[in-house]
């Protein structure tokens, strides 16, 4: 489970000028009353291009974010973490699957969003363009990414898309173990030798900034996305699922003992609103343009894989078999 | 390339600049539908994507049973699978179908009805019926099938066109219970946490 915030441009909504207002109307008032938009239901441009854009974006992200946690199979500390880690980033490969197969209802060829991914046209969740350092950073993203992850997958899980909410119905379902072991894993660091301590405390130090990037950028300089909230593709605002997370887990952090770097982080008890230093949200542009420290690794990974596995393909390839539009 | 991680050291340089796939380089696409316990019907789950329906079989087990419950699965070709109108409010698909004349020199075969009955949800085996067209197998499903609650949306599958789960295959689905380190219950750690966090407040006081 690794969809972050998404990356959303500012919505131009002029494109509705030209929809059919009548089906406009019985489209809004069917998301209104809580039904779901199924494949062959009509449906405005707009609303299709940006589910596009989410859903695909969030099945990139599953597959680059087993980058840095797949690095630490092969050194996971004893038998049982490195099953443990392999299971988890295999979920999170087959997570890629479902999430590319609800896209494709919308009527994007796989082919196409791989296609982009390799350019570079189409985004993935920033902070898997930092490197995993240490074990500790592996726990890291473990607990607290896939924590960030899901609570924005809940939220999306009640949004208006029939396809992308039952694949993440059973995202969410399989992400029970992962948080668990992610806990376990920091509840081992948090209460083992002073070294130990340490390492989780610098992994803290280093993915604090990218995890407060994870939510996407403050609403108060964010796009336009109104009219997404209104067709529920977008279900809170970045901010709400910012403070969500902070609320959550903040105090878990703090009871192990550990310190997060930024000393203006406190809950305003009259808001009930968390409060912290705002984000860099230059870096934060800076490394979805391509200048993070690994964004060209995990991208030219991806293309050697495709590159390597092409004779695969072209081994299996069938004449009967056909790519069609998936049903549903 | 210079990365953290040995196995991306080890990496070939590319060759040649992939700027783009092949078009269409991609292989068929397969229904999958699950039977998650004896006695509850099969459900659609989802898509994968495979050179044939042999290998969408497997495919369709990675993907969608490494976690549920699971005692069956069968996959078929998105293309054998024939679908009717999706309705919503009080319209029955069932009522959406067009008139239908079957032609009696047709040879009879079996199709699975699947029912969608509440929009969101998934398509749910309804029952079998014996026809000569998949038009013929919705008709029939229309008189056999239905329950007086409305149907959104009916998919006819031949049954020839469907690969099933052998008796034989059964035994995939048996490792699931011991596989114990993906179950989130295989992490308890609270009577640690517990320890330390005492510990803790004994050292502040």
């Amino acid at each position: 489970m690794y969809g972050g915030g998404n990356t959303f441009e500012a919505i131009r909504t002029d494109s509705l000028a030209q929809e059919d207002p009548e089906k406009l109307a019985a489209f809004e008032a069917k998301i209104e009353r809580g039904e779901k938009i199924e494949p062959t239901d009509w449906m405005p441009a707009l609303y299709r291009k940006q589910l596009i854009r989410m859903i695909e974006q969030h099945a990139h992200s599953e597959i680059i974010g087993a980058l840095p946690e797949g690095t630490w199979i092969t050194r996971a500390p004893g038998f049982k973490r490195k099953l443990s880690l392999m299971a988890k980033v295999q979920d999170e490969v087959g997570h890629a699957q479902l999430l590319y197969s609800a896209a494709e209802t919308l009527g994007k060829t796989r082919e196409q969003m791989i296609d982009d991914l390799l350019s570079g046209k189409s985004k993935y969740s920033n902070i898997f363009n930092y490197p995993a350092f240490t074990w500790a950073d592996s726990c890291f993203i473990s607990w607290l990414v896939d924590a960030g992850a899901i609570v924005n997958q809940l939220a999306n899980a009640k949004g208006s898309y029939g396809p992308y909410c039952r694949a993440l119905e059973r995202i969410c379902a399989e992400e029970s173990f992962h948080l668990k072991y992610g806990h376990h894993c920091v509840i081992f660091l948090a209460t083992g030798t002073d070294k130990q301590r340490q390492m989780f405390q610098e992994a803290i130090n280093r993915w604090w900034a990218p995890m407060m990037h994870f939510f996407g950028p403050s609403d108060k300089i964010s796009a336009h996305t109104e009219i997404l909230m209104k067709w529920k593709v977008k279900m809170g605002t970045n901010d709400d699922m910012r403070n969500q997370f902070l609320d959550m887990y903040v105090p878990k952090i703090w009871e192990l003992g550990f310190t997060l770097p930024d000393p203006n982080l406190k809950k305003n008890p009259t808001t009930n609103k968390w409060e912290y230093t705002e984000p860099d949200w230059e870096e934060f542009k800076r490394v979805i343009n391509g200048e993070g420290p690994c964004n060209k690794e995990r991208i030219e990974v991806r293309r050697i894989a495709e590159e390597r596995g092409r004779w695969v393909r072209e081994a299996l390839k069938a004449p009967q078999a056909a790519y069609v539009t998936p049903l549903a | 390339m210079k990365s953290l991680d040995p196995r991306v050291n080890r990496l070939p340089t590319l060759s040649r600049e992939i700027t783009t796939k092949v078009p269409l380089d991609q292989l068929g696409t397969y229904e999958v539908f699950v039977q998650a316990k004896e006695n509850k019907p099969f459900q659609h789950e989802g898509i994968v994507h495979a050179s044939d329906i042999e290998l969408a079989f497997v495919l369709a087990k990675e993907t969608f049973t490494r976690r549920f419950t699971c005692v069956s699965i069968f996959v078929t070709d998105t293309r054998d699978v024939y679908v009717s109108a999706l309705t919503e409010g009080t319209v029955n698909a069932y009522d959406t179908l067009p008139p239908y004349t079957p032609n009696a020199n047709n040879i009879l075969e079996n199709y699975l009805i699947f029912h969608l009955l509440k929009r969101g949800k998934q398509h749910v085996l309804a029952g079998k019926v014996t026809a000569s067209t998949p038009q013929e197998a919705m008709l029939k499903g229309k008189e056999n099938l239905q329950d007086g609650k409305p149907v959104f949306n009916v998919w006819a599958i031949r049954e020839s066109a469907i690969r099933h789960t052998q008796p034989e295959e059964m035994v995939l689905w048996k490792t699931l219970p011991d596989k114990k380190y993906r179950d989130a219950s295989d992490y308890k750690a609270g009577d640690k946490l517990t320890r330390f966090l005492a510990q803790r407040k004994n050292e502040i006081l």
